[in-house]
């Protein structure tokens, strides 16, 4: 499958070798990590579903192993694939948010679903990962001196804006801010000026309250709005955040103990497998599980960055950080909005939140960054 | 890292690139540290800070505490016989969220048991309104054999749960219903002035009227708590048993009433062709107040307003003529008649101004200006004298003694008498009565007083009105010569202690002698030898009492010149009322009667007769009569 022909500045990693040498030359202690929120994740749905393993803890535990050999697939695939796919996976992406416009499958009031007959697909979940290799393929190509030109600069708006428009459509609020947080990192990561920065942040101040009073369904300023005045509207959208936060400060220090967590089995929380799973952590394991569990995320996104370091190429370095972005911004909104420092958009807790298409992106992503890494010494083409 | 090997040359492209990127990187990874840090610490403001807030929260969520209903308590008589019990009470609940097809349940409920269209409404807006979690009442008060068959179909019933609560009946054939009144569910009313959250309770039930009303306090109980854990839907995960939060069941309610003789008392009602006579009696202990009867005819049942009024009893009920739901022996205000005129005489031997013995000339009636008012006996009395004016209830005596007196001194003796006044025997409902002076007309009607209103009172026509209870207090007050008796209906109730009446005791016994020769002395108007009959238990008692036919209407001048003034032949609507007051025995009074039947048949007949017969029933079940009859047998 990799094309060995490619040419290998110097000896690092060690030439070429067949599919087992590259296994082993895999930096491994990412994957472990990964495995170790996977089964967190398993254990924590387990909990969320009062113990039943087939109301997801079961496919959870299925889906990060199958994750995972997704994951060490894509890691082996030379880097040099990733870069040639990095247009056409974005181009795929956005045309299956124009599918879901057109086909999409409509669950709880918000278009997200693409139905494949055997499984169903969430592009934006999809788009997450391409966005990144496209951003990274388009600084990698683009001369260090145009990235602070106007037509360098409109290249990546264009890139960003489409899918970010498509998703918002939806409507879902959480994904486009991500992937526009993700795409600005990646921006400003391949070396924008400070001059450019400080124009768009003038234009956010006065976008931003524009984008609010036109571009947000009214469910969506209405949860923005609740975040911020939580009692206006003490049964319905805070209430998500006020039972939250009796999940979590009712834990404790040491939390009730795995399984006896009342808030949970009162259901108070609502969503306590997906997005509030962080709840059946904070209330039964308490404030050294929370912590515990931040700290694994703190690791794996440590070991990303340590990997990015050691990349040369632009792409690789990009793709890294862009992804390991998307995953911190992930964990960022997702505890924000569990402890009640963020609005309730629907962001899962990467690798422990139930849900299929999410643990795949977000491995598949974990095996890009360690397939740029474990092909940190091939040389990539520069099309201008 | 593994760097340690020779590095490749770098491009000069990527240079600036290089460096700027680990910069912005690190950059990057401090504010990142930053954000962890921040969530870090809220954590632990969550979960160190504020944890025992959020702990009480969580608890305050996990936990409810469920109603457990009291048992009200139980209304007896002064024997103990109950008059208000509880029962079981049969009924079919429906939980919506255990079924998907409501419709078709309750149309099946429908073919065993009917359901009203308007049971219908209010099931499907109780369910409507309450969470699908809650038990909605489907039909209660089933009767065994349809309850059985709607058991025996409960697999083809989903949703349905069918239960033995707590019902009320009252066995007494309705004789009490007036009394006891009756309970239903507490409306918005109730809610708003009582804050016991037990009436939001769907399945709880308060008194509406009566004593079940009245004496609410006492029969209710207080709830007890069941500590249950509970999820987000309410729905019960465990209970937590704790003895000492049972509810409290209500205490039970004496009354002084007799139910034997109240059901006596009601049997007196009954006419031959025209079903119960309508109208009120009352029967006082003379000497304690206690009421042995209190009743209003025509009774109704009051299990009715329990399981609920169809349309067509509430039609007969409001339409029926005696007006069945009326509470005539406390509510109902009549003229008294001629029973007034002992106060009018009391009145009279009080002001010293009238000489007893001193005849009047009746020749039937009494010219007062242009107006003429007649006595009853268009041919006159000739003369009579005190006494013998109230023995055969002369007018014209007491229109000629009046107008001497003057209506404040008349009016004063007969509140003194205990009319003109709201007693207060906890059941509510009652009124006044009136007892008008010249200060009252003014007030009421604006309008002066003239003589020819005293000359009405003083027959107790006219403005003056009083219930069959006042009428009984008045007569207890007469026989008891020292206090003014107040009538008593809850067993336990402390009363204030009873004030002196304040009359000279011989112009009591005056009045009282007079009263003895209406029922005792042949030309008396109510005159029956052995009045109690000749059981040997009350043989030889002797009543004292008066009549009075009440005028429901102007007798026209057509009527004097025929002579037409017989009640039987008019319509039963335009009859008098038949009145009369008593008590037995003479001698040694025991109990006083006030009776009222109105429109009841040929003068005071009626109701003397009714009375008489609850006299002697109240006296023989007193035993009071055996002692007397060996006390005379052993004098014999």
């Amino acid at each position: 499958m990799v094309a060995r022909g490619g040419s290998f500045r110097g000896a690092v990693p060690a030439s070429g070798g067949s599919l087992t040498t590259k296994l082993f030359e895999i930096n491994w202690l990412l994957p472990t990590l990964v495995g170790v929120l996977g089964l967190v994740g398993v254990t924590m749905i387990f909990a969320a579903t009062d113990g039943v393993w087939r109301y997801g803890a079961l496919q959870h535990f299925v889906r990060v192993g199958f994750g995972a050999l997704v994951m060490l697939a894509i890691a082996l695939i030379d880097i040099r694939i990733w870069y040639r796919l990095a247009y056409p996976a974005y181009i795929i992406g956005l045309l299956m948010l124009i599918g879901v416009e057109v086909f999409g499958v409509e669950v709880n009031g918000s278009v997200r679903w693409l139905d494949l007959g055997v499984a169903r697909l969430q592009p934006s979940e999809v788009m997450k990962p391409a966005i990144v290799l496209a951003l990274a393929r388009y600084y990698h190509d683009l001369p260090s001196d145009r990235v602070s030109h106007i037509i360098g600069l409109l290249g990546a708006l264009i890139l960003l804006a489409l899918p970010m428009a498509l998703i918002l459509r939806q409507p879902d609020l959480g994904t486009t801010l991500l992937l526009g947080t993700t795409g600005v990192v990646v921006v400003y990561l391949a070396g924008i000026s400070w001059r450019v920065i400080g124009f768009a942040s003038l234009f956010a101040a006065v976008g931003i309250p524009l984008f609010f009073k036109y571009g947000l369904k009214a469910y969506q300023q209405e949860r923005v709005l609740t975040f911020l005045d939580p009692t206006r509207d003490p049964a319905g959208a805070s209430y998500h955040i006020t039972q939250s936060k009796i999940a979590l400060g009712s834990g404790g220090v040491n939390g009730k103990g795995f399984m006896r967590g009342t808030q949970r089995q009162g259901e108070y929380v609502p969503e306590n497998r997906t997005d509030f799973i962080f709840t059946v952590i904070g209330e039964e394991f308490g404030l050294i599980g929370g912590l515990l569990t931040m700290g694994l995320y703190m690791a794996v996104i440590g070991v990303c960055v340590w990997l990015s370091l050691q990349c040369k190429e632009m792409f690789a370095k990009l793709l890294i950080l862009g992804l390991t972005t998307t995953f911190t911004l992930y964990i960022f909104i997702n505890l924000g909005m569990v402890m009640g420092l963020a609005p309730v958009v629907g962001v899962p807790l990467p690798l422990i939140s139930y849900g299929g298409t999410v643990i795949l992106a977000v491995m598949g992503g974990f095996g890009l960054i360690l397939s740029a890494h474990l092909y940190r010494g091939v040389e990539l083409p520069r099309s201008g | 890292m593994i760097g340690d090997r020779p590095m490749p040359p770098i491009s000069s492209q990527n240079t600036p690139d290089k460096n700027q990127i680990t910069r912005r990187t690190f950059a990057l990874g401090a504010g990142g540290i930053g954000v962890f840090g921040v969530l870090a610490a809220r954590l632990y403001q969550l979960q160190v800070l504020q944890a025992e807030n959020y702990r009480t929260l969580s608890d305050n969520n996990r936990f409810n505490f469920n109603m457990l209903l009291p048992e009200r308590g139980e209304i007896r008589d002064r024997f103990g016989v109950p008059l208000a019990r509880n029962s079981q009470n049969f009924r079919l609940v429906m939980i919506p969220e255990r079924t998907t097809e409501i419709e078709k349940t309750l149309d099946r409920v429908s073919r065993i048991s009917p359901i009203s269209p308007r049971q219908r409404e209010r099931i499907e807006k109780d369910i409507r309104q309450n969470p699908k979690f809650v038990p909605i009442l489907v039909k209660d008060n089933i009767d065994w054999e349809t309850f059985s068959a709607l058991n025996m179909r409960l697999h083809a019933l989903p949703g349905i749960v069918s239960e033995a609560g707590q019902g009320r009946t009252y066995p007494e054939n309705g004789v009490f219903s007036h009394v006891l009144g009756y309970i239903g569910r507490a409306g918005s009313r109730d809610i708003e002035e009582d804050s016991d959250p037990l009436l939001k309770q769907p399945t709880f039930r308060i008194g509406k009227t009566g004593v079940e009303a009245a004496q609410e306090k006492t029969l209710r109980g207080a709830s007890g708590k069941l500590k249950v854990e509970v999820n987000a839907r309410g729905r019960i995960v465990r209970e937590w048993p704790d003895p000492a939060t049972r509810a409290t069941p209500g205490k039970d309610v004496w009354l002084t009433l007799d139910a034997e003789l109240q059901e006596f008392a009601a049997k007196q009602f009954a006419t031959e062709d025209e079903g119960d006579d309508s109208g009120g009696i009352c029967v006082i202990d003379v000497i304690t107040g206690e009421l042995r009867t209190l009743l209003s005819m025509p009774a109704f049942d009051a299990n009715l307003f329990v399981s609920g009024l169809t349309q067509s009893d509430m039609d007969r009920m409001n339409n029926d003529p005696k007006r069945p739901q009326y509470n005539k022996v406390i509510a109902g205000g009549y003229p008294p008649a001629s029973t007034f005129k002992m106060a009018v005489m009391l009145a009279a031997l009080e002001s010293n101004l009238i000489n007893p013995a001193k005849p009047v000339f009746c020749s039937g009636k009494l010219r007062l200006g242009n107006r003429t008012f007649h006595c009853w006996k268009r041919q006159g009395h000739g003369k009579v004298d005190m006494r013998d004016a109230l023995k055969q209830s002369c007018d014209t005596y007491f229109y000629e003694i009046s107008q001497v007196l003057g209506i404040d001194a008349i009016a004063n003796v007969a509140r003194r008498l205990g009319l003109g006044r709201l007693y207060d025997i906890s059941i509510g409902g009652g009124i006044a009565g009136i007892v008008p002076t010249e200060e009252w007309k003014r007030q009421r009607l604006g309008t002066g007083w003239r003589t020819g209103d005293t000359l009405n009172a003083s027959i107790g026509q006219g403005f003056v009105l009083a219930t069959p209870l006042q009428l009984a207090v008045m007569t207890a007050r007469i026989a008891n010569t020292i206090e003014a008796v107040m009538p008593q209906l809850v067993i336990g109730q402390t009363l204030p202690n009873f004030e002196p009446l304040d009359f000279d005791p011989a112009h009591l016994a005056f009045v009282r002698d007079a009263m003895w020769s209406v029922t005792s002395e042949p030309g008396g108007t109510a005159y029956r030898p052995n009045p109690f009959g000749t059981d040997p238990s009350v043989k030889g008692m002797e009543l004292a009492g008066k009549t009075g036919t009440g005028q429901v209407r102007g007798i026209s001048m057509a009527e004097r010149a025929s002579g037409i003034r017989s009640n039987s032949k008019l319509p039963w609507k335009l009859r008098d009322h038949s009145i009369f007051v008593g008590f037995a025995p003479y001698d040694r009074p025991r109990f006083a009667v006030g009776t009222i039947v109105e429109h009841g048949g040929s003068g005071a007949k009626r109701a003397a007769d009714i009375s008489r017969a609850v006299l002697g029933e109240a006296l023989r079940r007193d035993g009071l009569g055996d002692a007397s009859a060996a006390d005379t047998g052993a004098l014999k």
